[in-house]
């Protein structure tokens, strides 16, 4: 036993010996950071850009930002889990990033927390509800998007039976199932929106599976909100239609995708950048609207008609030109309980915090 | 076995009982410098310096107090985990539910954080920590009561209770113990100060640590000096001989497994009142399958499952490291992976010596 | 013997790290002989078989077939040389057919193979020799003897010359082993070589035609029919004359220690392994029970140490009645037990010599304070059982597993007799021992007589059985069919009563 653990020190000297070693002769000098013209950007991401998902769109928009800005140097950090971000993002700041985006929900204590500790660095969150005075939170109003996919799949649908694959039961998911289902009822009454949890934000495997439920049980047209085009396969596979999400996915399941509601993170991230830079950034909760950009639908595939288009064009734009919103009342929950009034809209303290479900969703919230 | 290499040249793998102090020294220095050097070749071949990647990777790790201390952090719940897991294994017993026992550990403490909250740090930590031990040890006696009496399969049962443990969690976060002011994310409301572990200065080091070293001064003890020890060497080295010598093997396994267990759970509750300071879903990233590796190379001795967890902390955060330097996240596991190859299959070297076996006589060709 | 010989081996030397396993040694095999080669545990006979089937590579000397050097680089090659070899263990497959097995791995079966034809094959060779099997049955459907069969027939198919056997009766029936010897006789009558390798005297004197004795991997020398005796033999073996019979001295019979009234035991399947069998063994008395294995022995050992559930009857040690009772208490109540199965059982393979001896009583007060056990005190009993039993280890925590088959029974004896028992089961004490590691567990076992200890000696071997004790029990289908004084006891009646022949002559007289 005594010979086991002497050997274990010895393994641990030797490694971190020979990297010292290597650092040496490799010549390996940090390349010199402080250049201050240079503004440096970290990257948190949960997934990594390969998931032609949520990682992939935040990915894309740093790739536009290092283009549009020349001044930007960017560096990454890829498929942390939430136990190890407080290290990761103390890390990016300690290396010298003068903005550091945090882009997951379970990031959020964590950013709070490291950002107490360096005041000069500014740190962003997405979808998340906790600021301070360097920390400001940014997500978009993705529900308009899918509202508009709504009307697409409420008009595609022969079975009047819409599967959607859900990640979690949390009030971004649930906004997203209920703008779509009433885009979906605006334009076909009958329809109904069946949901199916999968408790993965990223399992290819079981989001596949839970879309073969979906299709099953008699849907005919698949949405998601998920981190991976897992859905949208299994809609190609069995030849039936589906809405993407995240990323334009057409070009992973051509036949099934109709479009997709995605993410444009491309213009807050040079907007905020541009201002860090300029000291004009302060901290606020920014919420984008499609009107901004943020938000919008992917090309349309060559399945959707003209008829399909026209319907979105005109909802669109009473969005865009803020004439109307979508969790305009009167809206009914699955009890048929009256919830928005007529007339009224929902304030955006209610929308995220929501935790029921439109009239015409089947599924349940408390798994 | 044998290999032949020319013509006439043999060389053989035969099984030595004691390897020489020599290669005791040199076959683990071998294996990380040869695991380094074909990752550093492969490294080269795409474009990076490898050179650059292990010096970060060193400074990242050890090079810096906030490094070192991460690593501390991070191996905090593998040692306690691995301790768990270790004891079991010990009498054969393949606790594979530490990750669930974990999961359970979290959720009793959480509980007592949440719903005392009248009591002093000094009446709320200790009753934490028994009612993780508990819960962690109760989730490992549903496995231990099935396989002591009936002989059911624990490796199943503990994997499975997994699920259950991890499910049960998502459930009360999603459901009845969210943040009322949380937005209804799924979270739970955050500790107050007196439900937090200390921790040592401005670092993020708690007292798990101690936990995690004491009971491995306390198991190494309990195993090797006592009657109770004794009982559980016999048994995992041969159940007919500690029947033979008398010794209880029902009551054992169930007591095994409950320490087993209480000692996940331990992991648990160190986590989220150490780290977290709430309960969320993805508490783990996996520490309780980690162990299981982390247990093996450490042959089970509980002073080098500390050294290994340690060594596995650091791994895992030079990982993180690397990856700003622009190494993916996908080359870091390789880089990880393949340093685990060498080292276990350096371990094989020394239970097996080569023999080269030169010079056989012509005529050998016409056997 | 002036023909061409089939096989010889030159000088031959093989080292293992620490020990010269083979040292210059000489081997020649001709046509139409059994040879036996014999030799204590570890005197290097097996690794030199071992040698010439190709399992190993010798670090010097050479190997000659017909006359030409030739080198194995594996037992494929030693087998195209027409020397095969049946090892102890078998190597089959039990799922599988007979045929299959014996198939298997041959290089000359095609890829698309018609078994029917090879089947008709098998079974025509092995009428041949008389080596009754049946090619369709499963490995598993077959007895141990069977196996072995199937094992010989296999290397026969493969076109053997030289058949080389390692202990080939430590698994079998005295009947089963005089079939095998018919078998060998046969072999050798048409032209093959026969080697068996053993350390049973008997066998030697009963079947080879040469024997090479081999002591400490040296050739001691090797001898032709009717040049040697049983003494020789055994003085080459053992570097000293050993056969000089242990006295039984004569010792006062003290009260019943151990009583069995009427028990009846079920085996692993369910079925009645022992019914109803009543015995008593006195203080100063070795009871042996004889008996082929299978017969109960092991169920009446587990029965009478708390191992395995009484169904019915009672046992009483001394005036206590432990029908049933916790092992713990029986091992208080001084009952020492050495198991068939002595490492696994007796004692822990992956643990030293110290925890092996303190493996019954680490709970007593004398071996540990509260929960802490006092290791100085193990250790120095340890250091005490090894002087006084001379056992040889290499060191007080190395594995006992890696000691010899005689160390581990001495210090498995060492443990249960130094625990001053007033009752010890010694379950075949002697098997696969060699001559000398069996006669200092006989000595021990007879001093124990002599200190008043009662012994219940379980074992296959009637020798033995004739050399100790002083009363004899026949083990016969679950029933004790006959006790005998040593006095009244001949080996062809107690032999009759193991095969259950007593009871038939009585019926029919």
């Amino acid at each position: 036993m005594r010979k086991w653990y002497s050997k274990a020190v010895l393994l641990v000297a030797v490694m971190f010996m020979t990297a010292a070693l290597l650092a040496g002769c490799g010549g390996g000098e940090e390349p010199s950071a402080d250049n201050s013209d240079k503004i440096k950007v970290g990257f948190v991401y949960i997934g990594s850009p390969g998931d032609a998902g949520w990682t992939y769109a935040h990915d894309q928009a740093r790739k536009a930002l290092e283009e549009a800005l020349p001044y930007v140097e960017t560096e990454v950090v890829e498929n942390v889990a939430d136990a190890d971000a407080e290290r990761v993002l103390t890390q990016l700041a300690q290396n010298g990033n003068d903005v550091i985006f945090s882009t997951s929900f379970g990031f959020m204590d964590p950013t709070i927390n490291v950002a107490k500790k360096f005041p000069d660095v500014v740190f962003l969150h997405c979808s998340g509800y906790k600021t301070a005075d360097n920390v400001g939170t940014y997500f978009g109003r993705m529900y308009q998007a899918r509202y508009l996919t709504g009307i697409i799949a409420g008009m595609a649908t022969e079975s009047d039976l819409i599967g959607y694959v859900a990640a979690f039961p949390i009030p971004e998911v649930i906004r997203g199932i209920n703008a779509f289902t009433l885009g979906v009822r605006s334009v076909n009454p009958d329809a109904q929106v069946k949901v199916v949890w999968t408790n993965t934000w990223f399992d290819p495997a079981a989001e596949k599976e839970a879309a073969n439920a979906l299709l099953d049980a008699g849907a005919d047209v698949i949405a998601q909100h998920q981190d991976t085009p897992g859905p949208q396969q299994a809609a190609q596979e069995r030849g039936k239609l589906s809405i993407g999400y995240n990323s334009d996915m057409s070009k992973l399941a051509p036949k099934a995708v109709m479009t997709s509601a995605v993410w444009n993170w491309a213009p807050y991230y040079i907007e905020t950048v541009k201002a860090v830079k300029e000291g004009t950034w302060e901290s606020s909760s920014y919420w984008g609207s499609m009107a901004e950009g943020i938000v919008g639908l992917a090309p349309y595939g060559p399945m959707v008609t003209d008829e399909m288009k026209a319907a979105v064009e005109e909802a669109k734009e009473k969005i865009v030109s803020g004439e109307w919103d979508v969790f305009t009342g009167p809206i009914k929950d699955q009890n048929g309980e009256l919830r928005v009034a007529e007339g009224e809209t929902m304030s955006d303290k209610d929308m995220l915090s929501m935790d029921w479900f439109v009239e015409g969703v089947q599924g349940n919230i408390e798994q | 076995m044998k290999l032949r290499l020319t013509g006439r040249n043999i060389l053989q793998v035969e099984k030595t009982m004691t390897p020489s102090p020599v290669m005791v020294v040199l076959v683990p220095v071998a294996s990380i410098v040869l695991a380094l050097a074909v990752c550093g070749l492969f490294f080269y071949l795409s474009g990076k310096d490898p050179g650059y990647i292990y010096g970060k990777m060193f400074s990242g790790v050890v090079g810096s107090t906030y490094g070192l201390t991460e690593t501390v952090v991070k191996s905090i719940p593998l040692m306690l985990c691995g301790l768990g897991v270790g004891l079991a294994f010990r009498m054969q017993l393949w606790n594979i539910g530490g990750e669930g026992q974990l999961y359970m550990g979290a959720f009793a403490a959480t509980g007592i954080a949440l719903f005392f909250p009248d009591w002093p740090a000094w009446v709320l930590l200790p009753v934490m920590v028994i009612a993780a031990c508990l819960a962690g040890g109760f989730l490992a006696l549903l496995a231990a009561v099935p396989r002591a009496y009936l002989g059911v399969n624990e490796i199943i049962m503990t994997l499975m209770l997994n699920y259950v443990a991890i499910l049960w969690v998502d459930y009360l976060v999603y459901g009845p113990w969210r943040d009322p002011q949380g937005f209804n994310f799924p979270l739970t409301a955050p500790f107050r100060e007196e439900a937090v572990l200390p921790t040592f200065g401005d670092t993020r080091i708690h007292m798990g640590l101690l936990f995690g070293l004491l009971l491995a001064v306390v198991f190494y003890f309990v195993i090797y000096r006592t009657k109770w020890g004794f009982e559980v060497r016999v048994i995992g080295e041969s159940p007919e001989a500690a029947r033979y010598a008398g010794m209880n093997i029902t009551r054992n396994i169930l007591l095994v497994m409950l320490a087993s267990g209480a000692v996940c759970g331990l992991a648990g509750m160190a986590e989220v009142s150490g780290l977290m300071h709430r309960l969320q879903p993805g508490l783990s990233p996996g520490y309780g399958y980690t162990a299981i590796i982390i247990a093996w190379l450490a042959k089970l001795n509980p002073i080098a499952i500390v050294l290994v967890a340690f060594l596995f902390g650091g791994l895992q955060v030079g990982g993180y490291v690397v990856q700003t330097s622009g190494i993916p996240s996908t080359m870091v596991a390789m880089l990880q992976g393949t340093l685990l190859f060498f080292v276990l299959g350096g371990e094989i070297l020394l239970r097996y010596r080569l023999r080269f076996m030169p010079g056989m006589r012509a005529g050998d060709e016409s056997a | 013997m002036n023909q061409m010989c089939l096989a010889e081996m030159r000088g031959i030397t093989k080292r293992f790290p620490g020990v010269v396993a083979n040292d210059a040694v000489d081997l020649k095999l001709y046509p139409g002989e059994i040879h036996a080669l014999l030799g204590e545990n570890g005197s290097g006979k097996s690794t030199l078989m071992s040698i010439l089937a190709g399992l190993y590579r010798p670090d010097e000397g050479e190997i000659f077939i017909d006359g030409a050097s030739q080198v194995f680089r594996s037992p494929r090659d030693a087998i195209r040389a027409g020397i095969g070899m049946v090892h102890q263990h078998f190597k089959l497959v039990d799922t599988f057919t007979v045929a299959q097995n014996i198939v298997l791995g041959d290089r000359r079966t095609p890829f698309i193979t018609r078994m029917g034809r090879i089947e008709e094959q098998i079974a025509r060779l092995s009428q041949r020799y008389g080596l009754q099997i049946n090619p369709r049955a499963k490995i598993w459907q077959l007895s141990v003897g069977e196996r072995q069969r199937v094992e010989i027939v296999k290397m026969l198919y493969r076109g053997c010359e030289i058949l080389i056997l390692d202990e080939p009766t430590a698994v079998l029936t005295p009947q089963e082993a005089r079939d095998l010897f018919r078998n060998l006789r046969e072999m050798a009558e048409r032209g093959r070589a026969v080697v068996v390798i053993t350390h049973k005297l008997n066998e030697v004197m009963e079947i080879a035609d040469r024997v090479t004795v081999l002591r400490g991997g040296k050739q001691v020398g090797t001898m032709v029919r009717g040049e040697f005796t049983k003494r020789d033999l055994a003085c080459a073996m053992v570097g000293r004359d050993v056969l000089s019979r242990i006295q039984r001295k004569s010792v006062a019979k003290g009260p019943p220690v151990l009583r069995l009234d009427k028990v009846q035991v079920l085996n692993d399947s369910g079925c009645n392994a022992l019914q109803g069998v009543s015995l008593q063994v006195c203080a100063g008395e070795i009871f042996g029970i004889a008996g082929i294995a299978g017969n109960g022995q092991r169920e009446l050992a587990e029965a009478v140490t708390g191992l395995r559930n009484i169904s019915k009857g009672r046992v009483y040690v001394g005036d206590k009645d432990l029908t049933n009772a916790p092992v713990r208490r029986i091992i208080d109540e001084g009952v020492g037990y050495i198991p068939e199965d002595r490492l696994g059982t007796g004692l822990v393979p992956g643990l030293g010599v110290v925890e092996n001896v303190i493996l019954k009583d680490y709970r007593t007060p004398h071996l540990s304070k509260g929960p802490i056990v006092n290791r100085r005190i193990g250790v120095k009993r340890a250091l005490d059982l090894i002087a006084r039993f001379s056992i040889s280890v290499t060191g007080l925590d190395a594995p006992v597993k890696l000691l010899s088959g005689g160390n581990l029974q001495r210090l498995l004896l060492a443990r249960e007799i130094s625990s001053g028992p007033r009752l010890i089961i010694a379950v075949y004490p002697v098997r696969g021992l060699d001559i000398a590691a069996t006669e200092a567990v006989h000595r021990m076992l007879l001093e124990e007589r002599e200190k008043g200890t009662a012994v219940l000696l379980i074992s296959e071997d009637l020798d033995e059985i004739f050399k100790l004790s002083d009363r004899i029990g026949v083990l016969y289908d679950g029933n004790l069919v006959g006790v005998l004084d040593i006095e009244d006891a001949d080996a062809e009646r107690v032999g009759l009563m193991m095969m259950g022949g007593e009871e038939r002559e009585a019926a029919v007289r």
